[in-house]
């Protein structure tokens, strides 16, 4: 059918790194290296660009107003105006701060959502890289966030940036635990824990992706991870990290300018890293959505990949921004309740369940 | 290049590892080690040793040095020039300790290596992640499942043992600072 080849080697051939190679043959390795790194680079910069703007969007005809109409089509050049002001603000520092660790702060959440983003498989062979613990490596970046977070609330010398530092680690290293164990849950029942091998172990049709292959399971360990990535996230309803009304910004604070503008940007590549883990884990990836029906199917594999990799994510992204303006914002403890009595013996019987049904072989 | 690689990262890895020791404030000092295990993570892929480079990234960086900084952030004073004064008999122990160890790896890994290395030393590398999980969870000469399942069965306990400490007593009532009562 529409297997598709595990072992097919590198490199790939497409336009421009074929070019590459035919004009610069001995220098090849080292260009495209540095062009596949560029273009991530690109594609880091203008999604925020474009997720704030569909954030701002969403929220607007959540709360039935247009949101931003004015500059460009429908406000499409709105983030990109905002984001071009924050770049030519002054960068303020509060007295008595922290100066080497309060500028180092910022870079180490971008740098993390950066590094996630070089092994997501955007497509079959359109990957930076595919360490074959990638599940692993996730886990392990992801701490650089929490890092940064920590630190730049230390760095302020602002109580209220501690204190929201101080809730935002709590919350994270917490919520790191449940996402562990539903990666962990993945990495059981595919036998990999290479992205790639993820989404290649769930070829076939839509029923054939983990989120209904696994009976029931699936959904709900779907749901679960929707819950924790939300709450691994900061964003609402758990961003009492930075909970307006009560920590006027919590870890951000103090921060103004370009620093500002890091984390706001890293929040939002890591939200489409976070939903792009979610299509990879549970939605099939870069697969198409085949119904089994010959002629639909063909029509379906003729997309190419990576736009339905992109069609998947930004449906899991629209699932976030629906969830802010749905429920209301939890408290410090009814949130490490939630984590501690709730989802975490949770997701040690979903664990067991899954074994027994790996065991007796009930899998679609 | 490798050569070259490998002197540029072991230098790094010393400098960081003085700088993490010696720095006065406290914050730095964990920066520094953080900075350290990225680059001792770099060594071990250059070994390629990829699993434990991924591990080394997970466990300390994520996991540990994290809990080391909300030790140090809860802590107050940082900033201050608040060095503890070492007396000269503990130095020379330390030197001492230090010198001992050093030998010992020269002689671990100079003229005479030792059967352990010699044998290690050609299977190695690279190490797949298949490789370790296979042994791991094998029952045979090689296999270390007993040990695996026991380690499992205390990082569960712990997981579960933090649950049950989060649990309140339930006949426990609490007010909160405006006179509000709650029961849980």
């Amino acid at each position: 059918m529409n297997q598709l080849p595990t072992d097919t080697n590198y490199p790939v051939h497409n336009i421009v790194g074929d070019l590459v190679r035919h004009h610069f043959p001995g220098v090849a390795g080292y260009v495209n290296g540095f062009l596949t790194l560029a273009s991530l680079l690109l594609l880091v910069a203008l999604l925020p660009v474009f997720l704030i703007w569909l954030e701002r969007k969403v929220a607007a005809h959540f709360q039935a107003r247009l949101g931003p109409m004015r500059v460009g089509y429908h406000g499409l050049l709105q983030s990109t105006a905002d984001g071009l002001k924050l770049l030519f603000k002054e960068v303020l520092m509060p007295k008595g701060a922290d100066r080497f660790v309060f500028f180092l702060a910022p870079i180490l959440p971008a740098s993390a959502a950066f590094l996630v983003m070089t092994i997501l498989p955007f497509d079959h062979h359109l990957q930076v890289a595919d360490p074959a613990g990638g599940v692993i490596y996730v886990l392990g970046i992801s701490g650089l966030s929490t890092l940064g977070i920590l630190m730049a609330g230390w760095a302020s010398n602002n109580k209220y940036s501690l204190l929201g530092a101080m809730r935002s680690g709590a919350q994270m290293i917490s919520f790191e635990i449940s996402l562990a164990l539903i990666m962990l849950l993945i990495v059981m029942v595919t036998g990999t824990s290479s992205l790639r091998g993820i989404v290649l172990s769930q070829q076939g049709t839509i029923l054939d992706w983990w989120i209904f292959k696994l009976p029931v399971l699936g959904l709900v360990a779907f749901m679960m991870y929707m819950i924790s990535s939300t709450a691994e996230l900061n964003r609402a309803p758990f961003d009492i990290s930075e909970a307006e009304s009560e920590l006027t910004g919590g870890f951000a604070t103090e921060y103004s300018g370009i620093s500002f503008s890091m984390f706001f940007f890293a929040e939002f590549v890591n939200m489409f890293v976070s939903a792009g883990l979610a299509a990879t884990f549970f939605l099939g990836g870069f697969l198409a959505p085949q119904i089994g029906i010959g002629l639909i199917d063909m029509v379906l594999n003729f997309i190419p990949g990576f736009v339905w990799f992109f069609c998947k994510t930004v449906l899991v992204i629209f699932l976030y921004m629906w969830f802010r303006w749905t429920f209301p914002r939890l408290r410090i403890d009814q949130l490490m309740d939630l984590e501690w009595k709730m989802l975490l013996p949770a997701n040690l019987v979903l664990l067991m369940v899954t074994g027994v049904f790996l065991a007796v072989g009930w899998i679609l | 290049m490798g050569d070259y690689l490998f002197y540029a990262l072991a230098s790094a890895l010393v400098t960081f590892s003085l700088l993490a020791v010696s720095l006065p404030n406290l914050l730095h000092g964990a920066i520094s080690l953080i900075a350290a295990f990225f680059v001792t993570a770099a060594l071990y892929i250059m070994l390629q040793l990829e699993f434990v480079a991924l591990a080394q990234i997970m466990l300390y960086i994520g996991g540990i040095i994290i809990f080391m900084l909300i030790i140090i952030l809860l802590t107050t004073g940082l900033g201050v020039e608040n060095r503890h004064k070492i007396s000269n008999s503990r130095r020379l122990a330390g030197a001492g300790v230090s010198t001992v160890l050093l030998f010992g790896l020269l002689y671990a890994i100079g003229s005479k290596p030792s059967t352990v290395l010699v044998k290690d030393k050609y299977r190695a590398a690279p190490v797949t992640m298949d490789d370790i999980g296979l042994r791991l969870l094998s029952t045979g000469k090689e296999g270390f499942v007993v040990p695996f399942e026991i380690i499992s069965i205390l990082l569960l306990v712990a997981l579960v043992g933090a649950v049950v400490i989060a649990r309140r007593d339930s006949s426990v009532t609490y007010s909160h600072g405006d006179g509000q009562k709650e029961s849980a």
